[in-house]
């Protein structure tokens, strides 16, 4: 779906764009999106996975209907406009992820969808379409078939994923594919020909940087390093349909780094708590408890997450990494809390004020 | 070349970063990679600057091709002249 086709969502993005051009393209305290875990049961293994589904980690768990609604009323108010839907795996429950949508109110958000693309055929990307999802994010890992499906432990899933991404696109629903990129690929040919792949077939490539957390704690080794991180600038340069949430969407030199998006995007889990984003355990709130807003101003008291910062905390700042995600035990559903992990000159004084979102009401 | 028409041309070109302007005729929104929803604020911002304007959120969901933004820039006493 064309996003002219969401006034409610142009308004608000439009707000956003505002914002970081105001705010020397920093992104701020403004809130931009929302990643639910709507249910953490997955029919994959990957080697990565940060919600440690292949343990059969907390998979019974979903987020009930009408508490998405009410999550996405609070979203909206918010100046929220991009949501992502993920698990676990939602296609292993098609009805419930289509009453999510029904409860959701699509027509005020940009809608995606993280999916292993597995289960995906036309009937559901023809539904995803009608429901108001406006983008299906991918993971591929490799364009050797083989290396994707050991790495996601299930032959098959490479070409379920490639197609997932055809039937999508197929609906004129925006096909991203998605790579985790880490010292162990950022210069490899795996990564080139993917990127390829990518542009030939007209998708966005989101790149997602590897985290030592989930499967993959303390593997320190996977982060990439600041000389990384600037080849990954460079390739944006010559991959106009690149990205990371980490950059600047606006800057035309391709440059910019509106900063971590802690607390700017969050994280809610199955069992309603809400983390700063996916990859930080660290709980700011519960969403049966606490209302967005409160949680979201509790958690840009912890200076880390206020502070402006150019590097991914959870991906590339090793002092945060070694200081706050090394604990045993810390998992999405087990995070760590504030008042165990921060002392109290981390915390800032109880004084957030969050942007107000503008007033929108569009009439036709 | 009128000045208008050229700050009008200008915008869509520093926007999408185009290498010419012969194309301009037919460019709508997703008809080329550049043009998606983020490329849409560029151009908005670009023709803002241009015409020192603020472009009303109804208007900038309707501005959908080169061709109709001359219709949309006239509610702003912009004429342009194609």
């Amino acid at each position: 779906m064309s996003l002219l086709q969401k006034p409610l969502v142009v308004q608000k993005f439009r707000d956003f764009h505002d914002y970081v051009k105001n705010n020397d393209g920093k992104i701020g305290l403004k809130q931009r999106g929302l990643d639910m875990n709507l249910n953490n049961g997955c029919n994959l293994k990957c080697e990565h996975c940060f919600t440690l589904s292949p343990q059969g980690l907390n998979t019974k768990e979903r987020i009930p209907v009408e508490k998405v609604k009410d999550i996405g009323d609070q979203a909206d108010e918010l100046g929220i406009f991009e949501i992502d839907l993920q698990g676990g795996e939602l296609l292993l429950n098609k009805e419930y992820l289509f009453d999510v949508l029904n409860a959701l109110g699509t027509e005020r958000f940009y809608v995606y969808l993280t999916t292993n693309g597995y289960f995906m055929t036309s009937e559901i990307a023809t539904k995803l379409a009608e429901l108001g999802v406006d983008r299906v994010s991918v993971s591929i890992d490799s364009m050797d078939p083989e290396t994707h499906d050991t790495f996601r432990g299930k032959k098959g899933s490479w070409e379920r994923a490639i197609n997932a991404l055809k039937l999508v696109q197929e609906e004129g629903i925006a096909p991203y594919l998605n790579i985790t990129v880490g010292r162990y690929n950022v210069d490899s040919d795996d990564l080139r020909l993917l990127l390829e792949y990518s542009k030939d077939n007209r998708y966005t490539t989101l790149l997602n940087i590897a985290t030592p957390g989930g499967m993959w704690r303390n593997m320190h080794e996977i982060c990439i390093n600041d000389e990384d991180s600037h080849h990954l600038i460079n390739m944006r340069k010559h991959y106009k349909n690149l990205l990371r949430n980490l950059w600047d969407p606006f800057d035309r030199n391709r440059e910019g780094v509106i900063g971590c998006n802690t607390v700017n995007r969050l994280y809610i889990t199955p069992i309603g708590d809400v983390l700063p984003c996916p990859y930080v355990h660290i709980k700011i709130g519960n969403i049966f408890e606490s209302s967005l807003k409160q949680i979201s101003e509790n958690g840009f008291r912890v200076k880390y997450f206020r502070e402006y910062s150019e590097k991914c905390l959870a991906g590339e700042d090793t002092t945060f990494i070694k200081k706050f995600m090394a604990k045993e035990d810390t998992t999405i559903f087990a995070p760590q809390l504030i008042k165990d992990l921060f002392s109290a000159e981390e915390i800032l004084p109880d004084d957030i004020s969050l942007p107000v979102p503008r007033h929108y009401s569009i009439m036709y | 070349m009128d000045e208008v028409l050229e700050s009008y041309q200008n915008a869509f070109v520093e926007a999408f970063e185009l290498e010419d302007k012969s194309q301009l005729s037919t460019l709508k929104y997703q008809s080329i990679e550049e043009w998606d929803s983020i490329g849409h604020m560029a151009l908005m911002a670009e023709l803002e600057v241009q015409f020192g304007i603020t472009i009303k959120t109804e208007d900038l969901i309707q501005f959908e091709s080169y061709n109709q933004g001359v219709d949309i820039l006239a509610r702003y006493n912009v004429s342009i002249t194609l």
